[in-house]
Formats: C-alpha cells, structure tokens, sequence
C-alpha cells in the first residue's frame, strides 16, 4: 500500500481549495435567472403545512411583535398607508397579506422576513427618486416571500451542514481506521460548505431581482428603474469612499450575500428590457412620490446630512437634484459643506444657503444661516431681514433670543 | 432577539459536560417571597427545537406549544404552594391599564438588564463596584412604575429553550462511539441541551432581586436530562429554576447570628 499516496501536501491542498472555491462561486456556466421563469411558488393567504416551516412561522411571531413595536418604527399614517399599498400593487399573489413597517434608519435597506412582513428603512425613502424604484425594491422583497426564500435557505442550510457533518465525522473514523489525519480535508470541506451557503444566498438575490422586475412591470412601472437604483447605489459608494481617499469596496468576494451591484445592474437591464412590453405605458409616479414624503424629506435629508459621510451626502443631494434643485436641497448642500468645514467649504455653504433661500420652500433654518453670512460679510440690513424672516417662520426656534440679540 | 444572543453566550459559558447545572445570585436583603404575594409573569419565552444531524436548532411549534402548556401549569402549582398570586400574560396588551408600549419598554430595559447581569455575574467579567453586594441591578423607576399600577409585588421574567437530538444527530453521534474503536473517538458531538434562566424584579423597589440559570445539557446525542416537551420534564424544570431561591447573603447572615 502506497501511504504516500495519503498524504495530504500544502500544494494539493491550496489545489484543490482553490478549484472548489472557484467551481462553487462562480457558478461555471450558469445562466441568468430570467424573469418568466420565476413563477410565484405561493398562493393567497399562504399558510405554512410543514413542520419546519411551522416552526419557523411560530419563532417569528414574536419578532414581529417586537418589530412592530419598537419606537423606530416611524408613526405616520399617511406613508405607511402608501407603503401598504405599494406592496399591494407590486406583492403579487400574496400582496394583502404582506405587513409593512418603516424604521427611523438612515441607511439603505429594506427586509422581508420569512412570515412575509418587510421592514423598511427611512434611508431608502430618501435615495429614490419616483415610486417606481420603491415599488421596485418592494417587489423584489416580496419576491423574497413568494419564491419562499426563507425556508429553501433554511433547508439548504440544513441539508449541507449534515451532509458536512456525515462527511466530516466518516472521514475522520475512516482516516481513523487507515491511520491519515483528515484534518485538512475536513478545514476544506468546512471552507466548501460555508461558501457554497453564500453562493444559495446570492442565487436567491437574483431569484428576487428577477421576480421583481416582472411583478413591477405588471403593476405598470417601468423596470428599467430597478436597474437604475444600482446605478445610483454604484456612485454613492464611491463618492463616499474617494471622499475617504478609498477605493470602492467592490462587493465582490467569497463571502458576500448578495450579488455585485454591477452584476445585479447588468442582470436587472437584461431583465427589464425582457419584461418591457412595448407600446404598453409605464408611469414612474413621481409626482405622486414626492407628494407622499414630502412632510418628512426635510428630516430625512436631515438624518443622512448628520452621518458625516459628506462623500455619500453630497453625491446623492446632487442625485436628487437631477429631478430639479429646491430650497430644501440647496439648504441640505450647504450644510454637508458646513458640517465638513475644509478650506473653502465655508464659503461653499453661504453659497448654498443664498441659493437657497432664493426657493419658497428653503426651510426656516436656510434664512437663519444665509442671515449669519451676510452678517460677517457686514451686510447688516439684509442679515436682519433674513433673520425677521427666519423667526417669522419659526416663533418658537430654540435660539429665537439670541438671533434677536443679532438683529440688535 | 436580544434574548438569543443571551442564550447563546450563556450556552457557550456554562462549562460543557452532560450534567445539570445551576447557579443563582440575589440582592443581600433578599427573602424569597412567601405567603399573600402577587406575580406578574412576563411573556415566558419558551422554544424547543429539533437538533439537526449538522448541529443547527430547527424551531418545532407544536413542541414549542406544548413545552409552553407545561410549564405554565407547573408555574401556576408551584406558587400556588407558597401562597402567591399568578398572572401570567402573553401579549403585551393583556395588563388592564397598562400600554403596550409601557409594557414593551420595561421588557426591552430587562433584557439589557439581565445581558449586563449575565456579563458581570456569569462571564467572569467582574465589576469591583459590585464586590460584595449579592445582586446590585435595578430596572429602576419604570418598574416601580408598573407595580403601582398594576399593584403586582413582583415580575418574573423567564426564558426557557430546549432541544431534541434528532434521530440524525444521534446516529452521528454512535458513528463517533464507533470510531473510537479505530483511534478516532468523538461521541461527544453535543447533543440535547437545556438552558433555562430567570429574573424576579421586586416592584415596590424596581431592583432585580433574584437571578438563576439553569443549563441542562449532555455532549452525547441521545442522553437528555429534562425534556421541556413532557408535563414531568417542564415541572422539573420549573422546580430546577425557581423552587430553590436563597435568601441574600445579608439576610442569611442574620438567619445564622440568630
């Protein structure tokens, strides 16, 4: 018997994790997930009938009471109203069972959970720009809930850690019996399982990007905006990372969950022109859109002005201002400058603020910083009527004395 | 979500070995209550699941349900032998004049509480401030709070979890036996385990006056110590976490001098 053989060198070893690295994630010859296939795997009123799905329903009750119940969960009746609704349009079979809450987090993101609630982050009301990329972001969670993500993860994460199990415990009693340490097959297999978990993980993203794309066109948005929202993304990242004097964080590596936005923009494209049927009429809805969050932009540009990321701010105030400058994104530009305060970004917010408050909407807080440049530049009459006007728009303005004090 | 991340640092801390385990703090000036009391139980939060052949915990309703059935009865016998009053609620708007959101707050307030109790009693990492002083926490005025509303002496905060080695792991688990045979012995792959803790909050004072962790487990697949599933298993282990509370060590000296 030829124990060489056996014997488990560094080469073999980085040989053969590297192939199975390679064949697990990059998914050789794998097509893209195409919107016709992906037919909702649920019906209406959904309810679960195995038992492991049973279990998982029961342990998320109390999650969604806790979700619901949490004081981030933003009280406005109207939005969560026009959310609901949203995901009644885009939700597919089950689109009057889904739940939907919006949290006070400025960040973007938005989840749904395996009993079909989502929860949407207030960061993501801020980044879009017309109701058809946040009827596509719901679309592609809900696709979440019906191509039943949950569970099949759950399962594959099931089967393979048992099959990993199995393999690692014969291996060990059969390298037991053969006197090999197995020990590094079994690190390596470890290696192969966990990966072969994140690649489910993104298979599934694709599933739902996919999914989306086809429920959005078929409630009359055009798709092409789910691409878009990546597209966005992309430059928002960057802008904030070469602010940091960074590169991108490329999102793509072994490990990750998700797909890369550049391959989910490449993918959503080709989804979007394959569910576009031409001559029907597609309508962004962005009048309606802005109309609906229009009592909280204010504080949700707020919340992303005050994460000092000027960077990623700064990049989507522009973003957002492609649809038209206003008081309230000028206002918000001159304060990513303020707050970053570098040589010249003094300057750079009078600026914003005097543009601003040229706009009916430059919110109470714009005429009280244009009135503080025009008095240092000595421009005293025209500070005191910028700050007349700041305290005629906010009586009760917390420093209402002192700018009084000012106005002399 | 919170009380899982609980749960498993306390899983991961108590030492492993099939055996049951307890370890109980109190505020030195505590005496376990007795005669005409009223308890006020918190949503008891209770999941038994099914260990997979891969190790991972796969909730079970129905088991989950009945372990739940269980242990209330045996919470309700328990105390009615010591002359209390029980009220056990299950959802945050079944406390007559009492908000939801009031409710959720001091639970939310417990549940740090008790991580920052399991930190500081249990993981070793203690705190010189507190040397000496049995059980030094306090939901403070939130509770007190409760308890004039309500007119509850105390809360009782419970979490229990269980799990069943499926058939899988436990096949695995006689695989390991096997090997031992050729030189590669792992039957102890880790198999059901029981972990079970509890906090009582005096409400006239808003402290947290009492503390226990019970954790019932074995490394072998297959041999279990309690099974939350059975009307015996749960009374077992109401019995394990809650019948043997000891006076503080301030009132235990004074029972010793007398």
């Amino acid at each position: 018997m030829c124990a060489r053989c056996l014997e488990v060198t560094r080469r073999s070893l980085l040989l053969g994790g590297g192939a199975a690295a390679a064949s697990l994630t990059t998914g050789v010859a794998k097509a893209r997930v195409r919107p016709q296939d992906m037919v909702p795997l649920i019906g209406p009123g959904f309810q679960p009938t195995d038992k492991d799905e049973q279990g998982l329903w029961h342990e998320m009750q109390r999650v969604e009471e806790e979700v619901a119940g949490s004081n981030l969960v933003m009280q406005n009746p109207e939005i969560t109203k026009y959310l609901q609704d949203l995901i009644g349009k885009v939700g597919g079979p089950a689109a009057k069972d889904f739940r939907i809450y919006l949290v006070r987090i400025p960040d973007f993101n938005a989840m749904m959970f395996p009993t079909g609630f989502a929860v949407v982050f207030s960061g993501l009301l801020l980044r879009m720009r017309n109701e058809a990329q946040l009827a596509g972001v719901i679309a592609h969670e809900s696709g979440h809930f019906l191509r039943r993500h949950m569970i099949r993860s759950w399962r594959d994460e099931r089967r393979k850690t048992d099959l990993f199990a199995i393999g690692a415990m014969l291996a060990g009693v059969g390298g037991g019996a053969a006197g090999v340490y197995m020990g590094d097959y079994v690190r390596l297999a470890e290696l192969g399982t966990i990966m072969s978990l994140f690649k489910y993980s993104r298979d599934m993203e694709a599933e739902a990007d996919a999914i989306g794309a086809r429920n959005m066109a078929a409630a009359g948005y055009p798709p092409i905006e789910m691409a878009n929202i990546w597209q966005q993304l992309i430059g928002e990242e960057a802008a904030s990372a070469s602010y940091r004097r960074k590169h991108r964080d490329r999102g793509y590596s072994l490990f990750e969950t998700h797909p890369a936005p550049e391959s989910r923009m490449a993918d959503l494209r080709l989804d979007a022109a394959e569910v576009t049927v031409p001559g029907a009429a597609y309508d962004n809805g962005r009048a309606r859109y802005l109309n609906t969050i229009a009592p909280i932009r204010q504080m949700l540009l707020d919340d992303q002005v005050k994460l000092n990321d000027p960077g990623a701010s700064e990049y989507l105030i522009q973003t957002l201002a492609q649809d038209g400058w206003n008081g309230l994104l000028r206002f918000y530009e001159g304060e990513v400058w303020r707050l970053r305060n570098r040589r010249g970004d003094d300057v750079r917010a009078e600026q914003s603020y005097a543009a601003a408050v040229v706009y009916p909407d430059a919110p109470a807080d714009a005429w009280r910083w244009h009135g503080i440049s025009l008095m240092k530049a000595g421009r005293t009459a025209e500070a005191k009527a910028a700050f007349a006007r700041y305290l005629a728009m906010k009586p009760d303005a917390p420093d209402a004395a002192w700018v009084r004090q000012m106005m002399g | 979500m919170r009380n899982r991340v609980l749960a498993l640092v306390l899983t991961a801390s108590v030492a492993l070995g099939a055996c049951v385990q307890t370890q109980q703090y109190a505020d030195v000036q505590f005496t376990p209550p007795q005669g005409d009391y009223k308890l006020l139980v918190l949503r008891p939060d209770v999941t038994v699941g099914s260990l997979t052949t891969g190790g991972m915990v796969e909730p079970r309703a129905d088991w989950t349900e009945q372990a739940r059935a269980g242990i209330i009865a045996a919470l309700k016998a328990q105390q009615a032998g010591r002359g209390g009053n029980l009220t056990i609620i299950e959802h945050r708007n079944e406390l007559p004049g009492v908000a939801e959101q009031e409710l959720a707050d001091v639970e939310r307030l417990n549940s740090v509480v008790d991580e920052s109790i399991v930190i500081h009693k249990y993981l070793g990492d203690y705190l010189p401030t507190k040397r000496g002083k049995g059980l030094d926490w306090t939901l403070g005025e939130d509770a007190v709070r409760l308890g004039q509303k309500t007119g509850y002496d105390y809360a009782l905060f419970l979490h229990a979890e269980d799990q069943v080695a499926s058939t899988g792991r436990i096949a695995l688990g006689v695989l390991g036996f096997a090997g031992c045979f050729v030189g590669f012995c792992a039957p102890n792959i880790g198999g059901a385990t029981q972990l079970d803790y509890a906090s009582l909050v005096d409400l006239k004072t808003g402290e947290v006056v009492w503390f226990n962790v019970v954790r019932a487990g074995s490394e072998v697949p297959g041999i279990k110590f309690g099974d939350l599933r059975t009307p015996e298993g749960a009374a077992q282990m109401v019995d394990r976490l809650l019948n043997r509370m000891k006076p503080g060590k301030a009132v235990r000296r004074a029972q010793e001098a007398r």
